[in-house]
């Protein structure tokens, strides 16, 4: 039988069937993946506590699944590190339910420096994915990593944020799904823009759609990635709280955007200010937390076109409320059609955004 | 033994004229119906047997056939009962034929021998105008809107059959006359605040624009919509005349009456393919569609409508006509409305961003039910929000209808005069012509192009409503960008929420 490299073992140990990261990191615990491997080829049982149905599917598996996840691998730019290996992240060895295999699209060296987990909701409002972006790129041009995980809303924010900045540190991605099988799909784009600037890690084999059962145990990574979890948006249940509960568990600091009350997308956050967050108002309290920032410094930002006087008056105008076309005109004395023309405007200039008629203000 | 009476069959929303003809022979005693007859036509036997019987009158107990000659189209409806009985009698020599020769019937016969109108009145009596016309007494007032130049109005066969034997006088028929109406249509300054659905929905009556309006519960979708036909200009006579017609066609409403103001239709979302555009098992009856023509058809809760049913209408909005096509024919309606719609923005109606607990994937499927082709033909696309309770409450009213009404009317003759349509009918090639841009208005579109915000398609539309908005600032020359930026205002997207990254 010809020898394959060691990763490859690692990778056909960790996508077998019935495989749990627990499972997997008692297996990988044995010894050389491919001696265990070879082991389980030869029907030993070298684990207790483990059922005869996982044993006899995991026995099943043979050459043709070992070359098959191995071609998979190639064929997708995937790299497999396990705990045993040199390239393995550091961060995360000392993390009690690290997972055994890592899948890698990219640099994993990105995760050499500093680094800052954004995470939120799905449903995030207008101003505070503005905010998500906005922190995102800070970071970056400030050579933070921006750990996410990539889902719609605050997390892609924050990573189109991390990259708009020329020569900022690249992203870390960690998604749910196998790093070749991109979800939510009409995220193709930024996910091959990851593997390229910064990482994409994920705990499934290349192939392994999103079961909703990933997420959470997604976010456990996204935790141990962390030295600093910033929360930007969050209902008082959802994904982004396992997160935070995972960082308080790891007893990585916890921060919060705080928002207006009553309102959903800002119940979660509200509630961890409460239970004693910190509170992040502006970009610079995360860099602060890092140590990274004094007050006085100017903090890097997305570029955007000056707004004309009118414009800038329109803005002055809504402050940080959601305005109607209708109430903008109102308060900025205009006529409608006027009002329409400034805010067409200003959206192309990314000054305001809008949804279902809503007009935010994108400033922070 | 033989007669042929005139008579007239419903095909849409015109009558087509026809030959009843009737033949008595010796034979077994048969009643036989030939010539494309519908299930209504067929039933006409018993009908006209008990009405014959009645009035006194004989029913020949012979071998009966009755062919029903004149188009190769199916004949429905119950308006030649008349016609097979007449036949009958001149068959049987009870009515001399001179008496009937520059006659047509059109009526539904009672069993007790009593006359009855029919659906479609005006256009039946429409195609034997050339004709006397005998319609029932009550049917008088509806065949009037065809104004024809002989029209007798009759009660019972008994009356009728008096008449052509004994050279008795036609019922006396004229107090009838049509009845002009001008329909009680809500004003627009019944609706507080709202200025930038005022200005869209000025913008749909001035340059016929079909709209979409998305908003949450309680914003005045439907407010606005119903005072749209306010707005627009009264109908020609012509107009007016083809409303009634296709009313009288569908055999709804007093159909005695002519409107004037632009008509109004709002179907239930739970509307069928063929009460929206037309059809019908036996014979082919108007739609909504058709209904709304030279007025407005509002669809509320346009997501509920079955996805079929919306995309039907997609040709007939272009076109102008709606074709029914079947087997045995084809007919063509009228269906040049100005067509309104109201969507809530997601499933939970909330309204504000903040207070809405839809997931993105539940709103996109919300909205995913209009297909794309379909949200294309809506040139102004708003999103409308709840007023506050400031303009609710305030006491200034907006401007009325009537005012309104002025200035689309002016934009209607400016439009008309320039290029002979109303500015949504503008073709492409026509564009550069009678709707120049400004520079400033021509690189704010072609970034717009650039960026992928607007399809080539959308490009024309802006155009087109951006050529309203200026000639309803008075300017009917070039297009400033003003105009141009405020269009696309109008032309939010409503699907698509989902960011691409």
């Amino acid at each position: 039988m010809e020898q394959l490299p060691e990763w490859a073992y690692n990778a056909a140990l960790a996508s077998m069937p019935l495989q749990t990261p627990l499972r997997l990191r008692r297996l990988i615990g044995l010894g050389a993946a491919g001696h265990v491997w070879e082991m389980l080829s030869n029907n030993e049982r070298p684990l207790d506590g483990i059922p005869d149905d996982v044993w006899r599917a995991w026995q099943s598996c043979g050459q043709a699944h070992l070359h098959g996840v191995t071609e998979q691998c190639i064929s997708a730019g995937v790299s497999v590190v396990s705990v045993r290996d040199q390239g393995y992240p550091d961060v995360l060895l000392s993390d009690p339910e690290a997972p055994a295999v890592l899948f890698l699209r990219g640099n994993s060296a990105v995760l050499n420096n500093r680094r800052v987990g954004i995470v939120g909701t799905r449903n995030a409002t207008q101003r505070g994915k503005y905010f998500a972006r906005e922190l995102g790129a800070a970071l970056a041009a400030e050579g933070v990593c921006v750990v996410s995980g990539l889902a719609r809303g605050i997390d892609v924010e924050s990573h189109v944020g991390a990259m708009a900045q020329e020569n900022g540190c690249g992203p870390v991605a960690v998604v749910a799904s196998g790093p070749d099988v991109v979800y939510p799909r009409e995220h193709h784009r930024i996910w091959a823009q990851v593997a390229r600037n910064g990482c994409l890690v994920s705990e499934a084999p290349p192939g392994t759609v999103p079961e909703p059962f990933r997420f959470p145990m997604r976010n456990r990574i996204i935790a141990g990635l962390s030295e600093v979890l910033v929360v930007v948006e969050s209902q008082s249940k959802g994904g982004s709280m396992i997160t935070v509960r995972e960082a308080l568990k790891r007893d990585v600091m916890v921060m919060a955007v705080p928002g207006s009350p009553g309102v959903p997308a800002s119940e979660g956050t509200n509630d961890l200010l409460r239970d004693g967050c910190a509170p992040v108002t502006e970009v610079v309290d995360v860099l602060l937390a890092l140590g990274l920032h004094h007050r006085n410094g100017s903090v890097a930002s997305i570029e955007r076109d000056a707004a004309a006087d009118d414009e800038r008056e329109v803005l002055r105008a809504m402050g940080r409320d959601s305005c109607s076309v209708d109430e903008v005109a109102l308060r900025a004395s205009l006529p409608v059609v006027h009002a329409a023309v400034l805010l067409g405007r200003l959206e192309a200039k990314g000054w305001v955004a809008n949804s279902g008629g809503w007009w935010e203000t994108l400033i922070v | 033994m033989y007669a042929a009476i005139r008579s007239a069959t419903l095909l849409g929303t015109r009558g087509a004229p026809i030959v009843v003809e009737a033949h008595v022979g010796v034979g077994i005693p048969a009643f036989t119906v030939v010539g494309l007859p519908d299930e209504g036509c067929r039933e006409s036997r018993d009908r006209v047997r008990a009405a014959l019987l009645s009035s006194g009158l004989e029913w020949p107990n012979r071998r009966i056939t009755i062919n029903l000659a004149g188009t190769g189209e199916r004949k429905g409806g119950a308006g030649m009962d008349l016609a097979i009985a007449i036949g009958l009698l001149v068959a049987q020599e009870v009515i001399h034929p001179s008496a009937i020769e520059k006659m047509a019937f059109i009526a539904e016969l009672g069993l007790d021998g009593s006359l009855r109108p029919t659906a479609g009145m005006a256009p039946l009596v429409d195609a034997v105008s050339d004709y006397e016309v005998v319609v029932a007494g009550s049917a008088v007032a509806e065949s009037m809107l065809a104004r024809p130049p002989y029209l007798h109005g009759v009660g019972t066969l008994r009356e009728l059959v008096d008449v052509l034997i004994n050279n008795q006088t036609w019922p006396d028929i004229d107090h009838f006359s049509v009845n002009v109406v001008e329909d009680a249509i809500a004003d627009l300054a019944d609706v507080r605040g709202q200025h930038s659905a005022r200005l869209a929905l000025e913008v749909a009556a001035s340059g016929f624009h079909h709209m979409l309006m998305v908003g949450p519960p309680g914003a005045g979708k439907s407010m606005l919509a119903r005072r749209l036909p306010g707005l627009l200009p009264r109908l020609t006579e012509d107009e007016a005349f083809t409303c009634a017609m296709v009313r009288s066609a569908a055999g709804i409403g007093s159909g005695v009456t002519v409107a004037t103001s632009p008509p109004f239709r709002s179907p239930h979302h739970s509307v069928s393919m063929a009460a929206m555009v037309g059809g019908g098992s036996s014979h082919i009856r108007p739609g909504e569609l058709s209904l709304a023509s030279h007025g407005v058809l509002f669809l509320d809760e346009m997501g509920e409508f079955a996805p079929t049913v919306l995309d039907a209408l997609r040709q007939p909005l272009e076109e102008g006509v709606v074709s029914i096509a079947r087997a045995h024919s084809s007919v063509t309606m009228p269906a040049k409305c100005l067509l309104i719609a109201a969507t809530n923005p997601c499933p939970c109606g909330a309204g504000t961003p903040t207070r809405c607990h839809c997931t993105l994937h539940a709103k996109q499927r919300y909205l995913r039910r209009f297909s794309g082709p379909l949200l294309d033909r809506f040139d102004v696309r708003i999103h409308l929000v709840k007023p506050s309770t400031v303009d609710l409450t305030s006491d200034s009213p907006g401007e009325s209808s009537a005012v309104v009404a002025q200035r689309v009317a002016h934009v209607h003759r400016v439009s008309l005069e320039r290029q002979g349509c109303l500015n949504s009918a503008i073709s492409a090639e026509q564009l550069d012509d009678v709707a120049p841009l400004s520079r400033d208005a021509m690189v704010w579109l072609r970034q717009k192009l650039d960026e992928g915000h607007l399809s080539g398609r959308g490009y024309h539309r802006i155009r087109r409503v951006a050529r309203t908005l200026a000639d309803m600032h008075g300017e009917h020359e070039v297009i400033k960008s003003e105009w141009v930026e405020t269009a696309i205002s109008m032309r939010v997207s409503v699907v698509t929420q989902a960011e691409f990254h």
